[in-house]
């Protein structure tokens, strides 16, 4: 049986009711992992996966419920896991070995999930193409000419080439979203503070989000909530209830009102994107939900806005990569000065290293107010207009990206990469949760999404919309 | 806008602990000037009457400051490139 043509709730289904082993799932996809190796996405497959499944199959012959028992699953490689290397795709952590659990693989394994592998990312998350990992590009699941996205691509081609039913990426500016939506699947960034970011290694603190990338949004949904909660570990995570994001799943949204933005129904014009969103608010009208236009006049400044918070974030926390405590030490490297200099420059790739020193110049005496400062208030005023529109409607639509999968090597200039996030930016500079789901394809046949944007700690509604659209799609 | 020169670049690569070399550079300075072209848009907003609010929610709750077991100092060292008597190994640093 082809296991990967199901969704993540049917292959819990068939284990629960013992019509397949957790041995037999994990050994199917390892085997899927090894034949779509040409792709690129999947770093290490772990060794004790296997045993890890039998394992888990004697729990379940003894009365283990979890809500992923015997699940394959893979992560993105900033997520520790104990006892497995973890190397943000970098040189810089090539021997990088986890010495305790992220609280989100404590949530897995706790539920029964047997995590397979660690997927290929842009170095330590800064891209969105997956161009920039030190192990090579992945390649898009539809089109292996073309990028997977990032910087989470390798997770999104995990699920989408059928290596596994459920992945896990990081969302800083739409690092999960953008690799679902060009390779066609469903993922979603919650709301700051909705998971734990408790070992994952840290790019910019006050943004990301761990993230669930699965085939359909009822499968998110179910994924998300073993995910989400307190930890003790983290204090930014919530201890707000989490919600049972798939009991009100099915409740119809006629009535539900919708902002579009009038800044986005100008900027999609022209784009490959606009008839998929076009679309996809004619599917919310025909079931009865209220399309409400209004308007977020700063919209296209949380681009420029995040390329000061987040590389200000990131050079703090790269400042900890110094060649002594981790990894990494130059061999070139005659005294403590030089460890620190040849370490960094041998082990960093160039877009984290103009990470770093753009972080360090908004940072600086002189341009901090200018810069960074300025940054803040923009990103306030962002929040403020926000405000206002969620006051008035449940969800703001927006596409997920401008077209579909570009071809690797054919962005070179680091501006027009950055304008891959411009429509997914704004949730992490907002810190609400924002889902992708396919809304359709390119001229050229290459997946594209849209995403639903929620009220803080509302991914219950943005779940119940885009489980709505994908319904209405399906029947189409 | 800001106008970026290579000593400036060089500044800014001292102080991330970063080395280019020459033909680099000049990459680097036409890219960076790019970016900061970029963001340079935000000047461009009015701030004047926003009033910059707390970035967290509901995150008032600070655990018990407890001494508690964490991973062992040798669990910390095993990533080390160097490691001695159960410190991090560096070059000598004082003369003698």
């Amino acid at each position: 049986m082809e296991y990967n043509t199901l969704s993540l709730l049917e292959h819990v289904d068939l284990v629960k009711t013992g019509k397949v082993t957790s041995e037999e799932l994990t050994k199917y996809y390892i085997s899927k992992c090894k034949e779509m190796e040409k792709y690129n996405a999947v770093l290490e497959i772990f060794d004790d996966a296997t045993s890890n499944a039998k394992a888990m199959d004697e729990k379940i012959k003894n009365g283990f419920k979890g809500a992923l028992a015997g699940i394959p699953v893979i992560i993105k490689d900033n997520i520790l896991y104990k006892g497995k290397k973890c190397t943000c795709s970098s040189k810089f952590l090539e021997n990088y070995v986890a010495q305790y659990n992220a609280t989100v693989v404590e949530k897995l394994l706790d539920a029964g999930a047997i995590i397979i592998g660690r997927a290929n990312m842009d170095e330590f998350a800064m891209g969105s193409s997956t161009e920039n990992s030190a192990f090579g590009v992945t390649h898009n699941a539809v089109n292996f000419d073309c990028v997977a996205g990032g910087s989470s691509g390798g997770s999104a081609v995990a699920v989408a080439g059928g290596m596994c039913p459920l992945s896990l990426g990081t969302d800083t500016g739409g690092s999960v979203r953008q690799p679902c939506a060009i390779n066609g699947i469903v993922g979603i960034k919650p709301t700051y503070g909705r998971v734990s970011r408790y070992g994952v290694i840290a790019f910019a603190s006050s943004l990301e989000q761990v993230g669930p990338m699965t085939k359909t949004v009822k499968d998110n949904a179910y994924a998300l909530q073993v995910l989400a909660g307190h930890s003790k570990f983290d204090e930014t995570s919530s201890n707000r209830e989490v919600p049972s994001y798939i009991e009100e799943i099915e409740k119809p949204i006629a009535g539900l009102k919708i902002c579009v933005l009038k800044e986005v129904e100008e900027a999609v014009k022209g784009l490959d994107t606009e008839k998929s969103y076009r679309n996809t608010k004619q599917i919310l009208s025909s079931l009865g939900a209220e399309i409400v236009e209004m308007s977020m006049p700063d919209f296209s400044l949380s681009l420029p806005c995040y390329y000061v918070i987040a590389p200000a974030e990131a050079t703090s926390n790269l400042g900890r990569f110094d060649g002594i405590k981790y990894s990494r030490r130059s061999e070139n490297a005659k005294n403590v000065d030089e460890i620190y200099t040849k370490s960094r420059t041998e082990g960093f790739g160039d877009e984290v290293k103009r990470r770093i020193m753009l972080g360090n110049f908004v940072l600086s005496s002189g341009f901090f107010d200018a810069y960074y400062n300025k940054a803040k208030a923009v990103q306030q005023k962002l929040k403020d207009s926000a405000k206002e529109i969620f006051e008035k409607c449940d969800a703001i639509l927006l596409p997920t990206t401008a077209g579909g999968a570009f071809k690797i090597g054919a962005k070179t200039d680091p501006v027009s990469m950055y304008k891959e996030d411009l429509f997914t930016i704004i949730a992490n500079i907002l810190g609400v949760p924002a889902i992708t789901l396919p809304a359709g394809k390119t001229e050229d046949n290459m997946p594209l999404g849209v995403q639903i944007l929620g009220r803080e700690f509302d991914e219950a509604t943005v779940y119940r919309i885009a489980n709505a659209i994908e319904g209405e799609r399906r029947k189409a | 806008m800001e106008k970026i020169d290579i000593a400036e670049v060089k500044r800014l690569a001292s102080l991330s602990a970063l080395e280019f070399d020459e033909k680099s550079l000049e990459k680097f300075v036409g890219d960076f000037e790019n970016i900061l072209n970029m963001v340079g848009e935000i000047q461009k907003c009015d701030t004047s009457k926003v009033e910059i609010k707390r970035a967290c929610h509901d995150f008032d709750e600070l655990r018990d400051d407890e001494a508690k077991e964490g991973i062992s100092q040798e669990e910390v060292l095993l990533n080390s490139p160097k490691s001695r008597k159960g410190c991090f190994a560096v070059p000598q640093m004082l003369e003698e």
